[in-house]
């Protein structure tokens, strides 16, 4: 007779077996990709600049959610990619904000940065001997390349409009010019001439961004410029790819060519770096948690949390606004003739409880628009950002005794799932604590900014971080009667505001500039109450302390990845 | 038996396009423009011409039925399309994702048919005892708690409270949260290497509804046959209990459990998408959730329509194989007198 041994023990006793075969198997050490200490191992000390040097790094707080959709820098927009393409490529200009108040823009790849009187024409020197990861030297014409690419109306992306700064931008974005007539340059001299269609101080800052960086000859083989993305694309900043980037991860190792910094520092510190793309925040702050991540993302919510037990970039203000624009040709909301029920709303709001209730008291409450960082920035200017409920109800009984009245709830939109649900909730308790009744009006996050575009916004939740560290960055960008239709989405204008805006822009006088912001600005907070400013960004990198001993992220929100460094 | 076979297979081709029909046109009710979304992305608004250009390379602003008639003459011949975000060929997305997706989902199954039928056949043979009253508790709280709760709970205890950062275990006892570590397997799906330590929190949250399910199901078959007439005899005629458990009480026990493992079997490749996004397994489950979310029509429709191939081609042999089994149903008689 057959054994009758119950088959499931049997199976039971095999599977036991078979695990302890595998834990057996599967001990070695090797956890592949954690940061290693910083140093040589075999003690001599190579003749660098840095000490510490060597290392890699995995980030798993740049990419939370989506792997981004862009890595060229002529096309990307968002802030994500951003940090790669930081690395990857150097631009004629740079930020300095080791002084976080006062920014300051200083040339980088370019030698010397020079303006005529008027800031119509501004020529930059190229600084010589300087080359791409694969050792072509970098020329004005390198430039002019990339910003010929940039403008091809073909291939042109979210940010094109910056072209229309300079003289026939704006013509060959419109596809009636072959070429920017704007852009001269001479590479005996090397020299990069750029008259601009209208008078602008602040274009040297605009000339840093990632629009504007330059471009290998390697582009012009492209058969589709659109691959560029797709492959090894070869740079000129402090890092390069290692391989072509995929949905999972992006790598980047030194660039032994790169020229340096403003600070002069001339090797990055890491050897390598893998930006690994999680599905959602709270995922890979697990991963970073359980040892499988170096940086990660402060999920909302755990900010305290990520605080006590690591170290955090929190300390950082970071030039973001979030707001919520209104909509100026909105009957009920919007024009001079509702003031009264802005004012209500605005004082209504009690900003400092949504600071506590949803960020942990770790944000900034605004008392303006352009946040700190941005040169000419003055605390204080909003007249009606304090929380004043008793302000607010006369504000709104003067305003229903005018004759208005509101026939249904006021909508208050906001992209669904990105954690403002919280705010929009403790808005609408203000608003009813005055007798204003308003309703939360969720969206598609994948559509939000489209439908704004289109003119869906009552009160629509907004946020800007600033593209480059100037006033009109936020000014112009986001309220100028130009931007309707762009980033304009409340459709505000008010031809003094735009008078005011432009005539700052031209400006060269940088007090007087200020100034002039500061009026228009004034303008749009107290005169038209068109927005409602709720807080301002500060950092939001974790990173462990024991395995990363230097992670700097600038006001603007970029981390410097070329001064990261390990602990030894 | 054939006619059977031949009726079934055939019942595949409305189904899968009735599917996939349903999903394309969902594509279009969505909320935005397609070619907007693929144009500019959700923060900025693009420009016309860059939507002029999307409509033009993916043919989005042809008469719907054009779209769809064009849809389904590429996809008989197999051609599925390239992806809107980088343009990759779908065919080479389904080829790295699909091996994943599989590889989960047999030690899903793994871990459904061992625990769950092992527990269910226990608690059913230990009715009422202690160990039958936690097996109760502990299948209703698998099934009832959502998966993704569970995932998180697992990573916790498992791969964070072990890991460098708190407790500091050795390696072997920090389990991994994230991706799938070297990537190495032994006949397709055996883990070798790192690899093993980043699927056991994925697979046990993925076969933990499913196990449940299996065992109650084989608790509740078990019971009615260990009342059985037969039963009765083979005790009768002198078997030992193990005996007759074992020879005649699983094996009939064990038939509908079968039908849902199979059926489990189909699920587990497809509706993974949970389990997939909170341990960043990209497999077919997590690609056709992020697909959607970017609006990448051929991704979602080319995965799709694998995934519903595979839960209706394993049904279909989960029925041909219940009929073999079991003479009552291949005869197709009726009652049993």
């Amino acid at each position: 007779m057959r054994s009758e041994r119950a088959w499931y023990l049997r199976v039971f006793a095999l599977v036991c077996a078979l695990a302890l075969v595998l834990a057996a198997c599967g001990g070695d050490d090797d956890d592949d990709g954690d940061a290693t200490g910083g140093g040589d191992d075999d003690g001599t000390e190579e003749p660098t600049d840095g000490a510490g040097e060597g290392g890699e790094l995995i980030d798993l707080g740049t990419f939370v959610g989506d792997p981004p959709e862009f890595l060229d820098p002529a096309l990307n927009s968002t802030l994500d990619a951003y940090q790669v393409i930081n690395a990857l490529y150097d631009g004629l200009t740079e930020i300095d904000s080791t002084d976080p108040a006062n920014p300051k823009i200083v040339p980088l790849v370019a030698e010397t940065v020079e303006p005529n009187e008027d800031a119509t024409v501004w020529t930059f020197t190229i600084k010589e001997g300087q080359t791409f990861s694969d050792g072509e030297p970098i020329l004005p014409s390198s430039f002019q390349r990339a910003w010929e690419r940039a403008s091809d109306p073909d291939f042109a992306g979210d940010y094109s409009y910056l072209f229309n700064f300079i003289q026939g931008g704006a013509e060959k974005l419109a596809g009636e010019a072959e070429t920017i007539s704007g852009v001269e340059v001479d590479d005996e001299a090397m020299t990069l001439t750029v008259t601009l269609a209208a008078p602008y101080s602040n274009f040297d800052a605009v000339a840093g961004f990632q629009l504007f960086f330059p471009m290998p000859s390697a582009v012009d083989d492209l058969a589709d410029q659109n691959e560029w993305d797709d492959g090894l694309m070869i740079g000129n900043g402090p890092y390069m790819l290692e391989a072509p980037r995929t949905d999972e991860e992006i790598i980047l190792v030194r660039n032994d060519r790169w020229a340096g910094d403003i600070f002069g520092n001339t090797r990055p510190k890491l050897d390598r770096i893998v930006f690994r793309t999680s599905a959602d925040p709270e995922t890979a702050y697990n991963a970073f948690e359980a040892g499988e991540g170096d940086t990660a993302n402060i999920p909302p919510g755990r900010v305290n949390e990520a605080d006590e037990n690591y170290a955090t970039t929190l300390d950082v203000q970071v030039s973001g606004s979030y707001h919520f624009e209104i909509k100026w040709t909105d009957p009920v909301v919007g024009g001079p003739e509702n003031k009264l029920l802005r004012q209500a709303i605005s004082q209504a709001i009690d900003r400092d409880e949504i600071n506590e209730a949803v960020y942990e008291g770790t944000r900034t409450t605004s008392t303006g628009i352009t946040p700190p960082g941005i040169p000419g920035f003055q605390e204080g200017l909003c007249d009606y950002c304090a929380y004043d409920p008793e302000a607010a109800q006369a504000a709104f009984e003067e305003w229903q005794a005018a004759g208005n009245s509101l026939s249904e709830p006021i909508r208050v939109l906001f992209n669904a799932g990105a954690g403002h649900e919280d705010v929009v909730q403790i808005m609408i308790d203000n608003l009813a604590a005055v007798g204003i009744e308003a309703q939360a009006d969720p969206r598609s996050t994948e559509t939000y900014f489209s439908e704004l575009a289109d003119g869906a916004c009552v009160i629509c939740r907004s946020g800007w971080y600033a593209d480059y560290p100037t006033y009109d960055n936020f000014m112009y960008d986001l309220f100028h009667s130009d931007a309707i239709g762009g980033n304009n989405h409340g459709e505000y204008s008010n031809p003094e505001f735009d008078e005011l805006v432009n005539q700052a822009k031209q400006e060269t006088d940088i007090e007087a500039q200020a100034e002039l912001f500061r009026q228009a600005e004034d303008i749009l907070l107290n005169e038209d109450i068109a927005v409602i400013p709720i807080n301002w960004y500060l950092g939001d990198y974790v990173y462990n302390p024991e395995k990363i001993a230097n992670f700097p992220q600038t006001t603007l929100g970029l981390i410097l990845w070329e001064q990261v460094e390990l602990v030894a | 038996m054939t006619s059977y076979i031949i009726r079934r297979v055939l019942l595949i081709i409305p189904t899968v396009f009735g599917a996939l029909s349903f999903l394309f046109f969902i594509f279009f009710a969505l909320p935005g423009d397609p070619a907007e979304l693929i144009a500019g992305g959700a923060d900025r608004n693009p420009s016309p011409e860059a939507v002029a250009q999307v409509n033009d390379r993916y043919g989005l602003d042809e008469p719907l039925i054009e779209q769809f008639a064009d849809y389904w003459k590429r996809t008989l011949s197999w051609d599925l399309g390239e992806s809107y975000e980088g343009r990759r060929s779908v065919n080479e997305i389904l080829g790295e994702t699909a091996p994943r997706s599989i590889r989960l989902g047999i030690w899903a199954i793994i871990i459904e048919i061992v625990v769950g039928i092992s527990v269910g056949l226990v608690s059913a043979i230990r009715r009422y005892s202690i160990s039958d009253k936690l097996t109760t508790i502990a299948t209703a709280a698998a099934s009832a708690i959502p998966v993704f709760v569970l995932g998180y709970f697992l990573q916790y205890w498992f791969a964070v409270l072990p890991g460098p950062n708190k407790w500091d275990l050795p390696q072997w006892a920090q389990l991994k949260t994230q991706g799938r570590g070297d990537d190495s397997w032994l006949l397709f799906f055996i883990p070798t290497g790192d690899t093993w330590r980043h699927l056991v929190l994925p697979a046990i949250t993925l076969a933990s509804v499913s196990t449940a399910l299996a065992a109650r199901m084989m608790r509740g078959s078990m019971l009615e046959v260990l009342g059985a007439d037969y039963m009765r005899t083979a005790r009768a005629k002198g078997l030992t209990e193990r005996q007759v458990i074992g020879r005649h009480g699983v094996r009939n026990a064990m038939l509908p459990v079968v039908t849902l493992i199979g059926i489990d079997f189909g699920t587990t490749i497809g509706a993974s998408i949970l389990t997939e996004t909170v341990f960043s397994w990209r497999g077919l489950g997590y690609t056709i959730a992020e697909a959607i979310d970017a609006r990448d029509l051929p991704v979602m429709l080319g995965l799709t329509l694998v995934v519903v191939l595979a839960y209706t081609v394993i049904n279909l042999i989960v029925d041909i194989s219940y009929a073999w089994f079991d003479p009552r149903v291949r005869l197709g008689g009726s009652e049993t007198r």
